[in-house]
């Protein structure tokens, strides 16, 4: 029985002690646990850090990755009088952005080349007396280490191809290539340029017997290469720092060319856009007028559009599109490239994307982007060729087409709106607290006008001469008259026209909704646009 | 037959936990309740929302509620969160949108008047009653000042007047009862210019949301808040920002209050019946058993005593 009762109060203080544990050692551990670097440093931010990550490639990576700040140790080397040889090898007269090697290594070979090189160079530095950079592995390999990247990435606008292209004379082949797999070589092919990314994509591609290598790797080997180059001739170079391409601010200060002249690839001006495929299949569809000229000019580079090649869209989308799996562009149809909404690819999808503007979204926000367009907006493109005009559509050829095009816009964007639209209009189904409201009709209407008349796209939309009308006098023919907004909007919560705002509802949801959309802040108040009412004496 | 007392113990413990577990909580309560058939409800767009305090406005003047410190028209009170009053039985917060900065997000909040209101079971005088309408109306004078509904509200709506040293009231909004069974408007439904709130059948209601998330799909988080919360409520909420940026629990599941407690009160007759009776009968049995056990052994000792005399001991010289 003793025995028993000592068993019980030991268990009973073991149980006393891990309660206490818990309740004391626990917060204690989480607080230490979520400890944050920003609570004692805060964090730096650089556009010049390059993460160590191409251990990667070979599994699951024992430490976690080290960053280096690449511009501090040009500039630590600069002061020396050192160069970049110091770490980079060259092969062909051509600086490796690669550390201290030309080829991809084994992993215990990478490791060596990091850890002993590195350590290597910073245990003499001190040695020598002088600062540097860690020797020990958890320095490098940091868990949460205090200095971030800012680095944005680097993209070659229209204005920047441009001044290369000035600065190369006219020489494309200083960056264009093609590879000739028989001689493994590079070499220049005329009408061929395409952008960098058709062939170097995001990660080495290779299709078997040869490799491509990455936009990064590509870029930073093509790149620097030349701009060091350059600079060695004191000539005006491009940077050659990380922070040079990869800061926000620098990038800012890039000289922009304001009218960049057109890319010469051979592009048409003006195209017919063929509906059916190569195969001769008859099309369905009229043929589609498109400028790619005006195009050119509203996009900074043809990816925007050519999303794998420069050549025709037909060339890869089919006019019925592959039921296989598989991603070529062949299982795209025609159809769907030109049509799909939501991708800044097709034409649609982009032409929508330009409603959200806010000189279209006061109209176009109220529009649901799920509807179906009418089968007459289809004709906006796809052209009926006219009698007349029916012998200079079936030819295209690209002097016909060049005189035909002005024409055909010019009697597309009409000179329209000459509608009659009253002054003003007084509403009054609602007076009760204020007085009548005395709604700016023509006003408004100029405005949206002269908006629209900005955008040549709306002006080619908005063809007849009630389209703008239809903005809010929704679900009436676009003849006559328009109903008045009460005919249809009466008592609110009718449960025969459950979606139907009432009058109150609908005159604020269309007013209000417009101006929030459009950036008119003038809803805030309710007599900005009522006039309190006189109390009747 | 006989059985021993351990096992007869065993079987009747075995009976009284068989009646508290094994079976689902809503049968005890015998019904599941989705709601009155044809009742109101009241469906709060945010997207249209401007935040302009109509329906603070209207409600205070229905309910004949006193002025406050400052004027309706004053948005700059929109600046802090504000909870309901016992003078104020609405009001409409501002919330910063996080998809849209400079566009904010404003939330109308006032009892949600649940389908099974957790403040009527948790009110032991029935102070509470559900309607046919939808709303849940309230009773002062049966009312003891509890409290309890206060706690029980997962919404935290009800309040109480503290100031009120004889008659102190619970206040909440009453989805203006007496407006709607004379066949008008909410107070603030009829005053919102915006129709951002909408009042009709709830099945209608949620027919409207579901037809707002198809004609807009970009403008919505898809999910009606009320339709299920809390088994489901006579105000509906949809937004365009997460309910949680609006400060709205997500939390609180879709089992309406009431179940969560029917099952541990539904076993309370039977403890409270059958546990005295059962306690009785057992020590009624263990007293018997002594009894017995005592006049046995009482009858035990008449008889040697008995036999003692009528049969006297022999002589001792005999042997």
């Amino acid at each position: 029985m003793v025995k028993g009762k000592s068993f019980l109060i030991g268990s009973g203080i073991l149980v006393a002690i891990v309660i206490l544990f818990v309740c004391f050692m626990g917060p204690l551990d989480v607080k230490a646990l979520s400890k944050t670097p920003d609570e004692t440093q805060p964090i730096e931010f650089r556009p010049d850090i390059v993460t160590f990550d191409n251990m990667e490639a070979f599994g699951k990576l024992e430490k976690t990755k080290a960053i280096f700040l690449h511009d501090q140790h040009t500039d630590a080397l600069e002061k020396k009088n050192k160069d970049c040889l110091v770490c980079h090898k060259t092969e062909d007269g051509r600086m490796s952005p690669k550390f201290m090697r030309l080829k991809d290594v084994r992993r215990e070979e990478l490791t060596k080349i990091y850890c002993d090189n590195c350590t290597k160079c910073h245990t003499e530095t001190i040695a020598a007396g002088e600062k540097a950079g860690p020797v020990k592995c958890d320095d490098c390999h940091k868990e949460q280490p205090l200095i971030q990247s800012s680095r944005v990435p680097m993209g070659f606008d229209k204005s920047l191809h441009f001044r290369h292209y000035r600065a190369q004379k006219n020489k494309c082949d200083r960056c264009h290539h093609e590879y000739d797999k028989k001689s493994q070589k590079l070499f220049y092919a005329k009408g061929k340029e395409g952008t960098c990314r058709y062939c170097h994509k995001k990660e080495i591609t290779s299709d078997g017997t040869e490799k491509v290598i990455s936009m990064r790797f590509a870029s930073h080997l093509a790149c620097i290469d030349c701009h060091q180059k350059t600079e060695a001739k004191q000539m005006d170079a491009g940077p050659v720092r990380c922070g040079g391409c990869h800061d926000a601010q620098e990038q800012l200060k890039f000289e922009k060319v304001k009218r960049v002249p057109r890319l010469k690839r051979g592009q048409p001006d003006n195209v017919l856009i063929k509906t059916g495929d190569k195969k001769g299949r008859i099309p369905t569809m009229m043929r589609v007028p498109f400028s790619h000229k005006a195009h050119e000019e509203y996009n900074d580079t043809c990816r925007v559009c050519h999303l794998a090649s420069l050549e025709s869209c037909a060339t890869c989308h089919p006019l019925v599109g592959s039921n296989k799996n598989v991603k070529n562009g062949k299982e795209i149809s025609l159809e769907t490239a030109f049509h799909k909404r939501g991708h800044q690819s097709s034409c649609t999808g982009c032409h929508e994307s330009k409603q959200q503007d806010k000189n279209c979204a006061g109209c176009h926000g109220f529009m649901t982007n799920t509807r179906q367009q009418e089968s007459s907006t289809c004709l906006r493109c796809h052209m009926v060729p006219l009698p007349e005009r029916t012998g200079e559509l079936s030819t295209s050829k690209a002097a016909k087409m060049a005189r035909l095009m002005p024409r055909l816009w010019k009697e597309t964007f009409g000179p329209i709106y000459t509608v009659d639209v009253p002054k003003t209009v007084i509403i009054k189904d609602l007076v009760n607290q204020y007085e009548p409201v005395e709604y700016p009709h023509e006003k408004v209407f100029d405005t949206m006008v002269k908006q629209l008349d900005n955008s040549k796209l709306a002006r080619y939309f908005h063809y007849e001469d009630t389209t703008l009308c239809r903005g809010c006098h929704h679900n009436t023919p676009a003849a006559g008259k328009p109903p008045k907004c009460a005919n249809c909007h009466g008592k609110p919560f009718n449960a025969d026209y459950l979606f139907r705002p009432g009058i109150m509802g609908s005159f604020h949801q269309q007013c209000i909704g417009c101006h929030q959309k459009m950036g008119v802040e003038k809803y805030l108040s309710c007599t900005a646009c009522h006039k309190e009412r006189k109390k009747e004496s | 037959m006989s059985i021993s007392r351990r096992k007869f113990l065993g079987w009747v413990g075995a009976a009284g936990l068989s009646t508290t577990i094994g079976k689902p909580a809503s049968a005890a309560t015998n019904k599941q309740f989705a709601g009155y058939p044809d009742s109101f409800a009241i469906l709060h767009d945010t997207t249209l929302c401007v935040g302009c305090r109509s329906c603070e406005t209207a409600c205070n003047k229905v309910n004949d509620l006193p002025q406050p410190d400052k004027p309706f028209t004053d948005l700059s009170v929109l600046e802090t969160t504000r909870r309901t009053t016992t003078k104020t039985f609405t009001v409409v917060n501002k919330y910063d949108n996080p998809q849209k900065s400079g566009h904010p997000v404003f939330y109308k909040k006032q009892c949600n008047h649940c389908l099974e209101p957790a403040c009527a079971s948790a009110c032991f005088v029935r102070a509470f009653t559900k309607t046919k309408t939808g709303a849940v109306v309230y009773d002062a004078s049966v009312c003891v000042g509890c409290r309890y509904c206060m706690i029980a509200c997962p919404f935290e709506i009800p309040t109480y007047e503290y100031d009120q040293a004889l008659t102190p009231r619970i206040r909440k909004c009453t989805m203006c009862h007496p407006r709607v069974i004379e066949g008008q408007l909410p107070g603030c439904v009829e005053a919102c210019p915006m129709e951002a709130l909408s009042f009709g059948k709830r099945e209608d209601m949620i027919k409207i949301a579901r037809e707002r998330f198809r004609t807009y799909p970009d403008r919505y988080v898809n999910h009606i808040y009320g339709e299920h919360e809390m088994g489901g409520t006579s105000w509906l909420y949809v937004s365009g920002a997460p309910f949680k940026e609006l400060g709205m629990r997500e939390d609180l599941g879709i089992t309406p209050a009431p179940e969560l407690t029917a099952g541990a009160l539904s076993s309370v007759p039977i403890i409270v019946g059958l546990w005295p009776v059962l306690l009785a009968g057992i020590y009624a049995v263990s007293k018997r058993k002594e009894k017995i056990a005592q006049t046995e052994q009482e009858q035990a000792a008449a008889s040697a005593l008995d036999q003692d005399r009528s049969e006297p001991s022999q002589p001792e010289e005999e042997s």
